[in-house]
Formats: C-alpha cells, sequence, structure tokens
C-alpha cells in the first residue's frame, strides 16, 4: 500500500513508468490493463444498476431518497428467502424481487414521502430514518448473520477473450459480470421505453414538468407519483437481488452503494435517464484506471473528491443541457 | 441617568433564564459526587455529544445547513488530540519503548513523519484540535458557499466528505492506525500529574457552558438575526446588501471549531479515537439529536444527547435493537414533531419566553 508522503507517490509513478517501458516489449502491461479496464466495466454494471432506481426517485421525482439502499438490501433478502425456502434460481425470483419492494416503495410512499413533498430537506432526514427503520426490522427478522445467495450453476465461469501461447486466459471477463451488464443495460432500456413511448410515462413527464397543469387536465397525480417511486424502488429491488450472489447478504449492506448511486446519478445529471449511463462509466472507469496506477481507497477518495468538485461547479450534472430558468 | 441606565438594564435582564440554568448548573455541579464512575465518564461523554449538537444546530437550525459532517469535525480535533497524548506516553509504556507510536512501528514506518511530530508539544496541540477542523471546514465552506449549490446538495457533498474521509483515514494505517485508530493513550495530564475522571468532567462541564453560552449569544445577537433571516429568505437578505456566504462560512467555520474542541476533549475521557467517529453513522447520530431536541433551540441538542444517552445506555442490556428504536425516533419526529421535543414544553417554559425582558418600569419607578 501507498503511503501519505507525496515524494513517495511520485517515485511510485516513476517506477509505474520505468516498468511500462520495461514491458512494452513484451505487451504485458496491455494486457493488465485490459484487464483492468474489463475490471471497470463490471464496476460499471453494478453502478448502472444501483443507479437506475435513484434516477428514477430523485431524478425524475426529485425525492431525496437515503433509503435507496435498504431497498436494494430488500431486494437482496427476498431473493434469499425464495431461494432458501423454495430452491428457486436466483433468476426467478428477480421478478418477485421487484414486487416486493415496488410493493413497500408504495407503503413508504403513502405513508411518509407524500407528507412531505416540497421539503427536501425533511425527506432527506425521514429516508434516513426510514432506512435505520428498515436495517433494524431486517436485523429482527433474519438477525445480522450473513447470508449466502447461490449464482446459477451456467453463469459461472469465465469467458477468455485472449489466451497466451499455451493456452492460459491472460484476458477473460466472468459470465456473471456480462449478466449484470445485461440486466443493466435492459433495465434501462425498458425504463426509457416506458418513459418515452407509453401513456404512463407521458404522465409521468407530464406530472414532473407541471403538476397543477397535469391535474387540470385530469392526469391523478396522487398515483403517478405513487407508481413512480415504486417502480424506482422495485427497479432498486432487482439491483439487490443481481448484486445479491455477488457479496453476502447482510442489514448494512445497503448503506455501501447508497453513497455510489448517488454519485453516479448527480454525475450523470438528472435531466435524461441516459444520465444515468454516462455517469456510472465515467465514475466507474476512472475508479478502476485511478486504482490501477494508485491503489483502492485512493481511487475512491479521489473520484468522491472529484464529484464533490463536480457538484459545486454543475449541480446540474455533467451530461444536461443547460436551459435558460 | 446613571441609574435609569442601570434600572433598565436591570428590567431586561431575564430572570426566568437565569434562575433555571443557575439550578440546572447547580445539578451538573453536584451529579458527579452522587454519580460512580461509570456515570461519570457516561455524563462527560454525553456532554461532550450535547456540545457537538449545539455546535449542529448554529449551522442547522440557525442558518438552515444541514452537515452530516459535524462528526468528521470533531474527530479531526479527536486526532489531533490522541496524536498529543500518544507522543506523550513514557518511554516505559510504550510497547516499544522508543518514541515512536507502536501502529507505526507496526507499519514499518521509522521515523516521525514531519507533519505529526509537533503534537508532542502541548500548545502546538491545542492549538491544532481548534485549527486543524476549523482550518478544513473554513477551505470547504468557502469552497461550497461560493457558489450556486443549494441547500440539499450541500447536505449530500457532506456526507460525500464524511464517507471519503473514512476510507482515507482507513487506508492510511501507518498514520493514522487504520480500522483501529488511535488506542492505548496516555491520561491528559496537568503539571505533570494525571487529571482524576472527576476533573475532566468539571473541564467537559465548563466546555459545555462554554459553547452554550456562546452560542446563546451569538443567537441573541444581531449576527444570529441575520443567520435566522438567512434561514427564512436568503434571497432578500443578499438583496439587502448582505454577503450571505460570509456569514455561512463564519458560522461554519466556527461550528466546526466547536466540534473540534469537543473531540480534543474527547480523546482523553475515551482513551481512543478512530474511524467510526469520521463515518457517516456518527454524523447522523450528531443529526438525529438536533432533530429530535429541536431545531434551534441550543439546549434541546444538549439535552437530547444527555437523555438519549442514558436510555440507551439502559436499553443495550435489554435489546440490540437500539438502533431501531432510533430510526423510529427519527420519522415520528420529523413527520408528526417537525420541532423536536424542546417544542412540547408548555409556552411559558419555551426559551423564547424565559429570555424576553420584563416590561420597563415607569419612569418613576426607575428613578429610586
Amino acid at each position: 500500500m501507498l503511503a501519505f508522503d507525496p515524494s513517495s507517490v511520485f517515485l511510485s509513478n516513476l517506477l509505474l513508468a520505468q516498468e511500462e517501458a520495461e514491458a512494452a516489449t513484451g505487451g504485458l502491461d496491455i494486457v493488465t490493463l485490459l484487464n483492468q479496464a474489463l475490471n471497470g466495466v463490471g464496476i460499471v454494471g453494478i453502478l448502472l444498476l444501483t443507479g437506475l432506481g435513484l434516477a428514477i426517485t430523485f431524478g425524475v421525482m426529485r425525492i431525496i431518497n437515503l433509503a435507496h439502499g435498504e431497498f436494494i438490501m430488500l431486494g437482496a433478502y427476498v431473493t434469499f428467502v425464495f431461494q432458501d425456502a423454495f430452491g428457486m434460481d436466483l433468476l426467478m425470483t428477480i421478478p418477485f424481487a421487484f414486487l416486493v419492494t415496488a410493493i413497500i416503495g408504495a407503503v413508504v410512499e403513502l405513508t411518509i414521502i407524500r407528507r412531505l413533498y416540497g421539503n427536501p430537506l425533511e425527506t432527506l432526514l425521514a429516508t434516513w430514518g426510514l432506512s435505520i427503520v428498515l436495517q433494524g426490522v431486517v436485523k429482527l427478522i433474519f438477525t445480522a448473520q450473513l447470508k449466502y445467495v447461490k449464482a446459477p450453476p451456467y453463469l459461472s465461469g469465465n469467458l477468455p477473450l485472449l489466451s497466451d501461447d499455451s493456452g492460459g486466459a491472460l484476458i477473460s471477463i466472468s459470465y456473471y459480470r456480462m449478466f449484470i451488464i445485461v440486466v443493466a443495460l435492459a433495465l434501462l432500456g425498458v425504463t426509457m421505453y416506458l418513459f418515452y413511448k407509453t401513456s404512463w410515462g407521458r404522465q409521468i413527464r407530464a406530472v414532473t414538468q407541471n403538476r397543477d397543469m397535469a391535474k387540470c387536465l385530469g392526469v391523478n397525480t396522487k398515483l403517478v407519483d405513487m407508481g413512480t417511486f415504486a417502480y424506482g424502488c422495485g427497479l432498486a429491488g432487482v439491483a439487490g437481488a443481481v448484486i445479491s450472489a455477488l457479496k453476502t447478504v447482510a442489514p448494512p449492506m445497503g448503506q455501501d452503494y447508497l453513497v455510489d448511486a448517488w454519485m453516479v446519478v448527480v454525475t450523470g445529471g438528472v435531466d435524461k435517464l441516459i444520465g444515468v449511463l454516462a455517469g456510472s462509466l465515467l465514475i466507474g472507469e476512472a475508479n478502476a484506471v485511478i486504482a490501477f496506477i494508485l491503489n483502492d481507497p485512493t481511487a475512491r477518495v479521489i473520484v468522491l473528491a472529484a464529484v464533490i468538485v463536480l457538484i459545486r461547479y454543475r449541480p446540474e450534472g455533467l451530461f444536461t443541457i443547460q436551459k435558460r430558468s | 441617568m446613571a441609574n435609569a441606565v442601570m434600572g433598565y438594564k436591570q428590567s431586561s435582564f431575564p430572570t426566568k433564564l437565569a434562575a433555571i440554568s443557575g439550578i440546572a448548573l447547580l445539578i451538573f455541579i453536584i451529579l458527579p459526587f452522587v454519580f460512580g464512575d461509570f456515570q461519570l465518564s457516561l455524563m462527560s461523554k454525553l456532554l461532550l455529544f450535547g456540545s457537538l449538537g449545539i455546535s449542529l444546530d448554529l449551522v442547522w437550525g440557525f442558518t438552515g445547513i444541514l452537515s452530516f459532517a459535524h462528526g468528521v469535525f470533531f474527530t479531526l480535533g479527536g486526532y489531533a488530540s490522541a496524536y498529543y497524548l500518544k507522543l506523550n506516553l513514557s518511554a516505559a509504556s510504550n510497547t516499544y519503548g522508543g518514541e515512536l507510536p507502536d501502529f507505526m512501528v507496526w507499519n514499518g514506518l521509522e521515523t516521525l513523519p514531519w507533519f505529526i511530530a509537533p503534537l508532542k508539544y502541548f500548545p502546538i496541540a491545542l492549538v491544532a484540535t481548534v485549527a486543524v477542523p476549523a482550518l478544513f471546514a473554513y477551505i470547504l465552506g468557502y469552497f461550497i458557499f461560493r457558489s450556486k449549490v443549494s441547500g440539499v446538495y450541500i447536505t449530500i457533498i457532506t456526507l460525500a466528505i464524511s464517507s471519503a474521509l473514512t476510507t482515507f483515514f482507513v487506508s492510511q494505517q501507518a498514520y493514522t492506525g487504520g480500522t483501529n485508530g488511535i488506542t492505548d493513550v496516555s491520561k491528559l495530564s496537568f503539571l505533570g500529574s494525571p487529571i482524576p475522571p472527576i476533573g475532566l468532567y468539571f473541564l467537559i462541564l465548563a466546555f459545555t457552558v462554554f459553547v452554550l453560552a456562546l452560542s446563546w449569544w451569538l443567537t441573541q445577537s444581531n449576527l444570529g438575526l441575520i443567520l435566522r433571516s438567512i434561514n427564512e429568505n436568503e434571497k432578500r437578505i443578499a438583496f439587502l446588501g448582505y454577503d450571505v456566504a460570509q456569514f455561512k462560512i463564519f458560522i461554519w467555520t466556527l461550528s466546526a471549531a466547536l466540534a473540534g474542541m469537543a473531540g480534543g476533549l474527547f480523546v482523553p475521557l475515551n482513551q481512543f479515537i478512530s474511524p467510526v467517529y469520521l463515518a457517516v453513522a456518527f454524523g447522523t447520530q450528531v443529526v438525529i439529536w438536533v432533530a429530535i431536541g429541536g431545531r434551534g433551540t441550543l439546549v434541546g441538542p444538549l439535552l437530547a444527547a444527555i437523555l438519549l444517552g442514558q436510555v440507551q445506555n439502559y436499553a443495550e442490556k435489554v435489546t440490540q435493537d437500539w438502533q431501531l428504536v432510533i430510526g423510529i425516533l427519527l420519522l415520528v419526529v420529523v413527520l408528526f414533531i417537525p420541532n423536536g421535543l424542546m417544542s412540547l414544553l408548555p409556552k411559558q417554559l419555551s426559551l423564547a419566553n424565559l429570555s424576553k425582558p420584563k416590561l420597563l418600569k415607569t419612569p418613576d419607578a426607575v428613578k429610586n
């Protein structure tokens, strides 16, 4: 691990540069770099998956939802329960994870969020309280013990992309990471279709643009609010179900994803749904590249600092077209 | 004439408030003689947490900036004080006998880093406990308040700061002791002899009174009026010609300095500091004390910290799920009692009412 000392950081960079120069002939360095980039693609998949739900609840509805991580956690627990009780395949549990978290999301919208519209700081506090409560309740039911979810057997193993002379894989990507990316992109596609091509999506956009006018035209704004929030929570639930096989399932697991999801949405901007893809690409790859040059914790600190600077100068996100207001 | 002025002053003095705070102070002075050792250290800790709550109330309750980073300021002060206490371990009680703290030896450091070495001296350490968090807050404040960034985004920035610093402190094991933090520190001593727990209690009590009095005075002054106006309507106060950002940066920095001092006093009491206090969870605790006690009441956060801490102490013997109780309490307060528990007190007991000066007597009455 690198020590916090400017000179040593500089020195190690120098050493790395020397190594690069030496390895350039063997081509080994490009392999490591490619592997790191692929690793980054895996992170991008997870970021996209966890950020998508938040892009709905925050991006579209402007609800500061700090309980987002807990909805991911709930989705993971749903998968655990269905797999544990009925021996279901992970893929089969995804619809249930979506339904259960969406229903919980609808209840939360009805009982808590609805009372606090137009009051972002209060919403932030209430959802933070909710996140503590959800963790506590899950801990009460399932205890704090770590739970394990099995990935389907056909998704285990790696896909070799490049082999060396003896047949060993030089560059490979695990099937599960590919699966995550496919799910994330599919969900993004479905969500975009729902938002831009269906009447429900048109109603949602109408309500966000001009609530009073939409109400006058006969849109049931309260139902739209509830439905949209529930959908965002359901997406978080799917994220939880898919992620559950990657790491252990435990009550505080959502906290790990909360900050990342926020960073993705804030970076991508909330104007267009596609921003969440841009945000996760940028953060995921930046993280992987910096981690390759320095190390993991430093990469995280640098990325977080960069996002803070970004919020300072462009709170509306990088990929938002500037409008006159 | 002089009499009249004195008469005016006497009549404007909030007698009731003075009486109540006098009684409260007396109770806190008597308490340690009734308490056992455990309660003594618990109460010292809760008073510090209360002071931390008051410092957050200055920026949140009065100025409307919700921060999850006050645990960070607290911990920065704490680390400064922990380095001082660690470096002043006598050679005999240091595991490796030498100058170097044990965690640095474990991580292969051979000399004391230049930025930690000066903390061996008390005056420097004392200044650092206040200056490091204050400077950090000033830079941060200068950066975020002089922009178009609004309330919620600032809160998200504070969340990110807390998360980033936790990762940073955990990763720099050789310099910060990593996840374990700085443990086994020496006792704070005065003129060569260690301060007993009761002495520490009174030191902390004095600090708490100082924080409360300073905050009270500040918020009653014209400055407090401006801060509250910023909370009510930032645009209007800017149109009146006030530099809103400057006021925000000032109160933010001051609040961080107070939080840092609390952290500095926390280490001699707690005997260790670790990244746990940097993390978002602790920052949330502070927010919860203020939310439950009542924003903008100053006394509310102090009482909430003491009350919740005491209840937690007993509740944890019965249940493992104290956090759940806290979460439910926070939800209930936000949804149903937005002004906190202090607002449930009868009107006559409210701070605003108590501090209201009595009506001026007629000039005749003043004359005598």
